[in-house]
C-alpha cells in the first residue's frame, strides 16, 4: 500500500504552535517532520536592555512553565556579575520551581495528555460503584467514591446530551486505541475535573512569594519577597502556613491521586513500552541546588549525559559543548548555515524559505521550522523527566533508584521499557512524587533558617551597575518540567550584549541537523510506531504529547 | 458556588430551568450573582438584574483564537475561582474552540471551529490572546497552513464582539519590544469593524476575564471602558490610590534597597521603581489567584502591565523614570543637572570678578576713574 | 524734555502712579505696570517653591520612622507643590492677560526680539558678556533682546511644567476635570512615564536660569547705574535724557560706540 502523507496542523492540548507532518506506511509511520510555525525574536529584543530586568522578559518566554525561565536568567546574570543569593532566596526558588513541576506535570497528564488514553465517551457506560471499587483499590483518595462518581457521570450524561459538546467535540472517541475499561475511564474523567481546582489552589504558593501566577516576579541577587515575622506586609507566619498546607494538599494529590491513576493507566497500555523510543541520547543539566547553584554537588538531581541508552555509564554534562544548527530552520547564520554555534556566539536571524501560505506540506523543503538544532558534541539529545530520571538511575540516586524500581516492579517491565512514550510519560510522575516529597524538605529548611534568626532574602553587594565589571558574560542552567534550559548572556557596559536561550523543547523539537540527524520527536515517531488510521492519528498525539511539547518555549 | 451542579446545561433549557434541574438553591444561586455584580462593580444592588439576565440566557458560543503568545493568559484563565474554568467550560459557555483545552487535533480541529462559526455566525464571542505578526507577510506565525492573520480575520467576521486577553492581544506584548522583530501588533489593529474590549496585563487576572464574560452575558453588551479599551470595573483606578502601602508613601516611608529595614516593615516600593503611581489595574483590589496576594503586596515594584507598551515605557523596572540615551535620570541625569546649576552659579560668580576686573583695568588704561555720584553717560557708556 | 516726550508718558494707563517729570537731565521712565511686577514675584517665589519640593517628591530624602498614620511627610511636600503650583497659574493668568494690555515693554512683542536689528543686538550682547565688556553693550530700557529669548524660553518651559504638572496631577481622579482636561498630555508624550520624565527634566532649567538671571539684572543695575533691579519694585528707572536707547526715544543723541564704530 502507497504511503499517505499526515499532517497534524494544529497539535491541540499542548502550548503553542506545533505541525506534525508525516509518511504513513500499512499502518506504520516511516518519516516524519516537527515543525515549529511561530516565532517572536525574544532573544533579539533582550539586546541593550538592563540585565536585572532580563528576568522579566525572557519569564514570557512562557506562560505554562512559568518561572523557568525568570529563574534561568537571574541565574545566568548572578554568574555573570558572580552574585551569591542568600540561602533562603535559593530555598524559595526551589519552592517555587518544585510547585510549578507538580502542578505542570498534573496538568499535562490530567488536561493535555489523559484525553490520549481516556475515552470519555465510555465513562458514560461505566457502573460508578464498580468505579468506586477499582479507584479505592489503588488509592485512599476520599473522593473516590460512587456517590462522586454517579454525580460527574451525571453531570457529563447530560452534558453529552446538549449537543454543545465544546472542547470534546470531534475528539477521537471510540478509536480502536483506547483500551481502558468505562469504569478507569470514569475514574479518570473524574479526576480530570478535580485537578482543575486542585492546581489552581496548589500554585498560590508563586502567588505568596511572587505576587501572582503566571509570571511571578524574581530579583537578581535574591527574592522580593522580605521576611519578617512580626509584619503583616511580610513573609509571616500566617503565610508560611498557608505555604506549608499548599505543600501538603500537592502531595496528597500527587500521591493519592496522580501516581496511582498513571500507574492504573500504563498498566491498560504496556505495549507503549516499546513505541516511541527515540533518540537514544540524554542531556540533564541538573536541578534544585540546596546551596549555590554553582555548587553541582547540592544538586538533588543531578547532571550528566547518558549515550545510547547505556546505563552503565552517566557522562559529566559540561555546556561548552553545547551547539546550535540551522540547517533545516528559517535562520541564517553570518559564518554559514551549516556551522554549529555555542550559544556565546549564538545569532538570531530569521530568514523564512517556506512556502507561501495557505500550504499543504513542508516535507520536501529544505527548512522547515523555526525551531533551531541543538546538538550536544554534535549528538542529538532527549532532554526532560525521563532523560533526569535516567541520569539519576544511572548515577545511583537512592531516591530515584527506589521509585523506578518500584514502578517497573508495577508494571511488570525491565528497564529497557523506560526509552519509550510510556517511559516518558512514567518518569514525569516518578519525577513529580520526588518533588512533591522533597518541598516539606526545603520548607523545612527554610522555616529552620528563620528559626536560626537568619531572615535575608537579596544581596545587594552588586545591586549597582558601578559595581559591575566592563564585560561579562554568564550561563545560567535550570532542569525545567520539560528539560534542561540554558540562558547565555553577555554583559557590556551594564546593558545586555547577547542573550540566547536553548530550551527544553528547543532539544527534543529539533529539526535534523547539518549530518541530518533527527530530533527527539521526529525521531520518536518513525521508532517502531504504529498509525492505525490515518485520519485518526490518535497514536502520533500519544507520543507527541509524551514529550510535553512547549513551542512557544522551544522557538522564543 | 451555584454552578458547582452534577446537572449540566441542556440545550434549550436555560440557566434558570438548569439550576432548578441541578437543585441550586435560589440562594446560593443569587449570592453568585450578587459577587459578580460586585466584580462587575454594579454593587450587590445590582443582583436580582444579573440573576434574570443569566436565568434568561443559554450556553453561548466562544471561540479561542490563541496566536503568537506565551499562553500565559490562558493559564491565567484556568486559575479562576468564580466560575472556575470546569464550571465554567461546562455550564456557563459553550467553548467551542481552544488548542490548548480540546480534544480534537488537526482537521478535527479546524472542522470544529469552523463547524461552530457557521453555526453560530454572527452571536458567537471571540476571545483572542497573542498578537498577530505583520512582517514579512505574517509568515512568523502560521496555523494548519494558514497565516494567524487570516485565521483571526475569518473568526471576527462572524463573531459579535472580540475580547483581546493580554497585553499581547491588544499591544502585542514581549514580541512587540523594541526591536519588534516580526512586527507583532494588536487585534484593533487588524479589525476594526467589531467592538473589541481590551483585558490588559501580562497577563490579566483571570477573574477579570470571566466576569467581563458574565457582564457580557448579563447585560449583552462588552461593559464600559476607558480610553484604552479596558473595562472601568477593573481598570478605572490606579494602583497608587489604592494601594496598600499608599500610606507609607504619604508618610514618606520608602523601602531603599530590597530586604532592608523598610522593605521588611513594608513600607513604600516608590524609590525601588515602582510603576504604580502610572498603572491602571485592579491588582490592589481583587489581588491575584483567590485574593492570596498582589506582586507590590509580594514587595516587588508594579512592572505596569496593563500600560500600553508597558516592555520599553515602563523600563527600567527599578527606577521610577525611563532612561534618557540610555542613562538612569535619577543617577546620572539629575546629577548632570545639579551640575548645570552649580556650574551656572560658579560660572556667574567668575563672569563677575572677570567684568569687575576688566573694569578696572579700561579705567587705568583711560586713567579715568569714576567720580561717584550721579551717574552720568559717559559713564554708562565706557563702563 | 520734548513735548512729544510729555505727551507720550502722559499716554500712560490710568492707574499707573503719576510720574516724576525730568529731574534735571535725567527722566524717570515707567516700565512695569503692577500687574507684571506682582506676577513677577509671585511666579518666583512659586517656581522656587515648586523646584525645591519637586526634588523632595523625586527624591525623598530622608524617611520618616514609627506609624504610617502618624506621618505626612510626602504628603506635605506635595501639598506645597500643588498650593506653589495654584499661585503659579494665577501669576501666569496675570501675566497672559499683561501680554496684551500692558505698554510696549510688557506686551508679548517685547518677548519675541526677531527683527533683523534685535538679532544683532543681541549678538554684540553675547559679544559683551564672552569679553567682559559692557562698553559693546547696546543699551535698552526694557529687557534686551538676549533677556527676552531668555524669558520666553522660561514662559515656554513653565507652560510645559504646568501642563505635565496637571496631567500627572488628574491621575488621582481619573474622569476628574483635570484628568480630563490634560488627558491629551499622555497622548502626546506616549504615556505617564514620559509625562513625568519631561516633568522632571525641565525642572533643571529653574536653577540654572535663577542664578544667571539674578546675576545679569543686578549686573546691569550696577553697570549702567539704571535701577534696573530696582524696576521690579517700583516699575519704573531713571534715564538720561543725552542718552540714547534702542527701545525707547528719551531724546538723546547716538552716543553708542558699537553703533557709530567706535573702538577702545
Ligand atoms: C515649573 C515649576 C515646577 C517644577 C520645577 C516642578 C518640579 C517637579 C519635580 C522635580 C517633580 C518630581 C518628578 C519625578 O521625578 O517624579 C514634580 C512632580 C510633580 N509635579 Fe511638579 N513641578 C513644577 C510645576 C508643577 C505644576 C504647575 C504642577 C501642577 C499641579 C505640578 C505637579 C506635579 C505633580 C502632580 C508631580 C508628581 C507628584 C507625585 O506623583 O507624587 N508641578 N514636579
Ligand atoms: C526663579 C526666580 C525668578 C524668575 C523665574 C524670574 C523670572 C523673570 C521673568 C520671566 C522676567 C521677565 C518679565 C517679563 O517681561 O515678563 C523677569 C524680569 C526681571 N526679573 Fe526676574 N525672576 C526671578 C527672580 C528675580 C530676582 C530674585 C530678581 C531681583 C534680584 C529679579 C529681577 C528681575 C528684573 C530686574 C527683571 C527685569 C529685567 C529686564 O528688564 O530684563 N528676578 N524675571
Ligand atoms: N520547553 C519548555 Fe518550557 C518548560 N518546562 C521551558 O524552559 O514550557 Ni513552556
Ligand atoms: S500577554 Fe503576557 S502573559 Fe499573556 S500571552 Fe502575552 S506575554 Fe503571555
Ligand atoms: S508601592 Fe507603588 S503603588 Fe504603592 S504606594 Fe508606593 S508607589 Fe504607590
Ligand atoms: S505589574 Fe501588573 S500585575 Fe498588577 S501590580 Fe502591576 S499591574
Ligand atoms: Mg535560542
Amino acid at each position: 500500500m502507497a504511503s499517505t502523507k499526515v499532517v497534524i496542523d494544529p497539535i491541540t492540548r499542548i502550548e503553542g504552535h506545533l505541525r506534525i507532518e508525516v509518511q504513513a506506511d500499512a499502518g506504520k509511520i516511516s518519516g516524519s517532520w516537527a515543525s515549529a510555525t511561530m516565532f517572536r525574536g525574544i532573544e533579539t529584543i533582550m539586546t541593550g536592555r538592563d540585565p536585572r530586568d532580563a528576568w522579566a522578559y525572557t519569564q514570557r518566554i512562557c506562560g505554562v512553565c512559568t518561572t523557568v525561565h525568570a529563574i534561568a536568567s537571574v541565574r545566568a546574570v548572578e554568574d555573570a556579575l558572580d552574585i551569591t543569593v542568600p540561602r533562603n532566596a535559593n530555598i524559595i526558588r526551589n519552592l517555587v520551581h518544585g510547585m510549578q513541576y507538580i502542578q505542570d506535570h498534573v496538568i499535562h497528564f490530567y488536561h493535555l495528555h489523559a484525553l490520549d488514553w481516556v475515552d470519555v465517551v465510555s465513562a458514560l457506560s461505566a457502573d460508578p460503584d464498580k468505579a468506586a471499587a477499582l479507584a479505592r483499590s489503588i488509592s485512599p483518595w476520599p473522593n473516590n467514591d460512587a456517590a462522586h462518581f454517579r454525580a460527574v457521570q451525571v453531570r457529563l450524561k447530560k452534558f453529552v446530551g446538549t449537543g454543545q459538546l465544546g472542547i470534546f467535540a470531534n475528539g477521537y472517541w471510540g478509536h480502536p486505541a483506547y483500551k481502558l475499561p468505562p469504569e478507569a475511564n470514569l475514574m479518570a474523567v473524574s479526576h480530570y475535573l478535580e485537578a482543575l481546582d486542585w492546581q489552581r489552589d496548589v500554585i498560590r504558593l508563586h502567588t505568596v512569594f511572587g505576587g501572582k501566577n503566571p509570571h511571578p516576579n524574581f530579583l537578581v541577587g535574591g527574592m522580593a519577597s522580605a521576611i519578617n515575622l512580626d509584619e503583616t506586609a511580610t513573609i509571616n507566619a500566617v503565610r508560611l502556613a498557608d505555604v506549608q498546607g499548599m505543600i501538603r494538599k500537592a502531595k496528597d494529590f500527587v500521591e493519592q491521586v496522580y501516581w496511582p491513576d498513571l500507574v492504573a493507566i500504563a498498566g491498560f497500555y504496556k505495549e507503549w513500552g516499546a513505541i516511541g523510543g527515540g533518540v537514544p541520547n540524554f542531556l540533564a543539566c541538573g536541578e534544585f541546588p540546596e546551596s549555590d547553584p554553582r555548587d553541582l554537588k547540592s544538586l538533588y538531581f543531578p547532571p550528566g549525559i547518558i549515550l545510547d541508552k547505556d546505563l552503565t555509564t552517566v557522562h559529566e554534562y559540561d555546556h561548552k559543548k553545547v551547539a546550535e544548527y540551522i540547517t533545516s530552520s528559517w535562520y541564517t547564520y553570518d559564518g554559514g548555515d551549516d556551522k554549529g554555534l555555542h550559544p556565546w556566539e549564538g545569532e538570531t536571524n530569521p530568514k523564512y524559505t517556506g512556502p507561501t501560505p495557505p500550504y499543504e506540506y513542508l516535507q520536501g523543503e529544505k527548512k522547515y521550522t523555526w525551531m533551531k538544532a541543538p546538538r550536544y558534541e554534535g549528538k542529538a539529545m532527549q532532554v526532560g523527566p525521563l532523560a533526569r530520571m535516567l541520569v539519576g538511575y544511572a548515577s545511583g540516586h537512592a531516591d530515584i533508584k527506589e521509585l523506578v524500581g518500584a514502578a517497573l516492579g508495577k508494571l511488570q517491565v525491565g528497564p529497557a521499557a523506560l526509552f519509550s512514550t510510556l517511559g516518558r510519560t512514567a518518569a514525569r510522575g516518578i519525577e513529580t512524587v520526588l518533588v512533591a516529597r522533597k518541598m516539606e524538605d526545603w520548607f523545612g529548611q527554610l522555616i529552620a533558617n528563620v528559626k536560626a534568626g537568619d531572615t535575608a532574602t537579596f544581596n545587594k553587594d552588586k545591586w549597582d551597575p558601578s559595581r559591575w565589571p566592563k564585560k561579562s558574560q554568564g550561563y545560567g542552567y535550570l532542569d525545567a518540567p520539560r528539560g534542561a534550559l540554558g540562558h547565555w548572556v553577555q554583559i557590556e557596559d551594564g546593558k545586555i550584549a547577547r542573550y540566547q536561550c536553548v530550551v527544553p523543547s528547543t532539544w527534543n523539537c529539533s529539526p535534523r541537523d547539518a549530518q541530518g540527524q533527527m530530533g527527539a520527536y521526529e525521531a520518536a515517531l518513525v521508532d517502531n510506531h504504529p498509525l492505525a488510521r490515518p485520519d485518526q492519528p490518535l497514536e502520533i498525539l500519544r507520543t507527541i504529547h509524551s514529550f510535553d511539547p512547549c513551542l512557544a518555549c522551544g522557538v522564543h | 458556588m451555584f454552578i458547582r451542579s452534577a446537572e449540566p446545561w441542556l440545550d434549550g433549557s436555560t440557566l434558570g430551568e438548569h439550576l432548578e434541574e441541578s437543585g441550586v438553591s435560589r440562594r446560593s444561586f443569587l449570592e453568585f450573582c450578587a459577587e459578580m455584580a460586585v466584580i462587575l462593580g454594579l454593587g450587590s444592588a445590582a443582583a436580582p438584574s444579573v440573576a434574570q439576565a443569566l436565568e434568561a440566557q443559554q450556553r453561548p458560543t466562544v471561540i479561542w483564537l490563541e496566536m503568537q503568545e506565551c499562553t500565559g493568559c490562558v493559564e491565567s484563565v484556568l486559575r479562576t475561582e468564580a466560575p472556575t474554568i470546569g464550571d465554567l467550560v461546562l455550564d456557563v459557555i459553550s467553548l467551542d474552540y481552544s488548542e490548548t483545552l480540546m480534544a480534537a487535533a488537526g482537521h478535527a480541529a479546524e472542522k470544529a471551529r469552523a463547524d461552530s462559526m457557521a453555526k453560530h455566525k454572527g452571536s458567537y464571542l471571540l476571545v483572542v490572546t497573542g498578537s498577530v505578526p505583520t512582517k514579512e507577510d505574517g509568515i512568523y506565525c502560521t496555523m494548519a497552513g494558514k497565516t494567524i492573520r487570516q485565521h483571526l480575520e475569518e473568526a471576527a467576521a462572524g463573531a459579535a464582539a472580540i475580547i483581546a486577553v493580554g497585553a499581547c492581544a491588544h499591544w502585542g506584548s514581549v514580541q512587540a519590544a523594541r526591536p519588534n522583530p516580526t512586527g507583532a501588533v494588536g487585534v484593533r489593529d487588524i479589525i476594526k469593524n467589531k467592538p473589541i474590549l481590551n483585558i490588559a496585563g501580562c497577563p490579566p487576572i483571570g477573574d477579570t476575564v470571566t466576569a467581563t464574560v458574565v457582564h457580557y452575558l448579563t447585560f449583552g453588551r462588552l461593559p464600559a471602558s476607558d480610553h484604552e479599551g479596558r473595562p472601568l470595573f477593573a481598570y478605572g483606578n490606579r494602583i497608587h490610590d489604592q494601594c496598600s502601602r499608599r500610606a507609607h508613601f504619604d508618610a514618606g516611608q520608602y523601602v531603599e534597597n530590597f530586604d532592608d529595614e523598610n522593605a521588611r516593615r513594608g513600607w513604600c516600593l516608590y524609590q525601588v521603581g515602582c510603576k504604580g503611581p502610572a498603572t491602571y489595574s485592579p491588582c490592589p483590589i481583587t489581588q491575584w489567584n483567590q485574593r492570596t496576594n498582589w506582586p507590590i503586596g509580594a514587595g516587588h515594584p508594579c512592572i505596569g502591565c496593563t500600560e500600553p507598551y508597558f516592555w520599553d515605557t515602563m523600563a527600567p523596572f527599578y527606577q521610577r523614570l525611563p532612561e534618557v540615551g540610555g542613562f538612569g535620570v535619577e543617577g546620572r541625569i539629575d546629577s548632570i543637572g545639579a551640575t548645570l546649576a552649580v556650574g551656572a552659579a560658579a560660572g556667574v560668580v567668575a563672569h563677575a570678578g572677570m567684568t569687575v576686573m576688566h573694569q578696572i583695568r579700561r579705567r587705568r588704561s583711560t586713567n579715568q576713574l569714576p567720580e561717584s555720584g550721579s551717574p552720568s553717560s559717559g559713564e554708562t557708556n565706557d563702563g | 524734555m520734548t513735548p512729544e516726550r510729555a505727551k507720550q508718558l502722559d499716554r500712560l494707563p490710568w492707574f499707573e502712579v503719576r510720574l516724576p517729570r525730568a529731574r534735571g537731565d535725567f527722566t524717570w521712565i515707567y516700565l512695569w505696570g503692577a500687574p507684571l511686577r506682582v506676577s513677577h514675584w509671585v511666579a518666583a517665589l512659586s517656581l522656587v517653591a515648586l523646584f525645591a519640593t519637586g526634588i523632595f517628591i523625586s527624591q525623598p530624602l530622608f524617611v520618616t520612622n514609627g506609624e504610617a498614620s502618624s506621618h505626612f511627610l510626602m504628603g506635605r511636600f506635595r501639598f506645597a507643590h500643588f498650593l506653589a503650583a495654584t499661585f503659579l497659574i494665577m501669576a501666569g493668568i496675570i501675566r497672559v492677560y499683561w501680554l496684551f494690555a500692558g505698554n510696549k515693554f510688557e506686551r508679548w512683542s517685547a518677548l519675541v526680539p526677531f527683527t533683523r536689528r534685535n538679532l544683532r543686538a543681541m549678538f554684540q550682547f553675547l559679544k559683551s558678556y564672552a569679553t567682559f565688556n559692557s562698553r559693546l553693550q547696546p543699551h535698552f530700557v526694557g529687557h534686551n533682546p538676549l533677556a527676552q529669548v531668555a524669558y520666553t524660553s522660561i514662559y515656554v518651559g513653565t507652560t510645559i511644567m504646568i501642563c505635565t504638572g496637571f496631567a500627572m496631577y488628574g491621575q488621582s481622579n481619573p474622569g476628574g476635570i483635570f484628568y480630563t482636561a490634560f488627558a491629551w498630555v499622555p497622548a502626546l508624550l506616549g504615556g505617564l512615564q514620559n509625562v513625568r520624565l519631561v516633568h522632571h527634566l525641565i525642572s533643571w532649567l529653574y536653577p540654572i536660569f535663577f542664578s544667571i538671571h539674578v546675576y545679569l539684572v543686578i549686573r546691569s543695575d550696577y553697570l549702567e547705574r539704571g535701577g534696573v533691579v530696582s524696576s521690579m519694585f517700583t516699575g519704573g528707572t531713571y534715564v538720561s535724557s543725552r542718552d540714547t536707547f534702542e527701545d525707547c526715544d528719551v531724546g538723546g543723541q547716538p552716543s553708542v560706540p558699537w553703533r557709530n564704530g567706535a573702538h577702545e
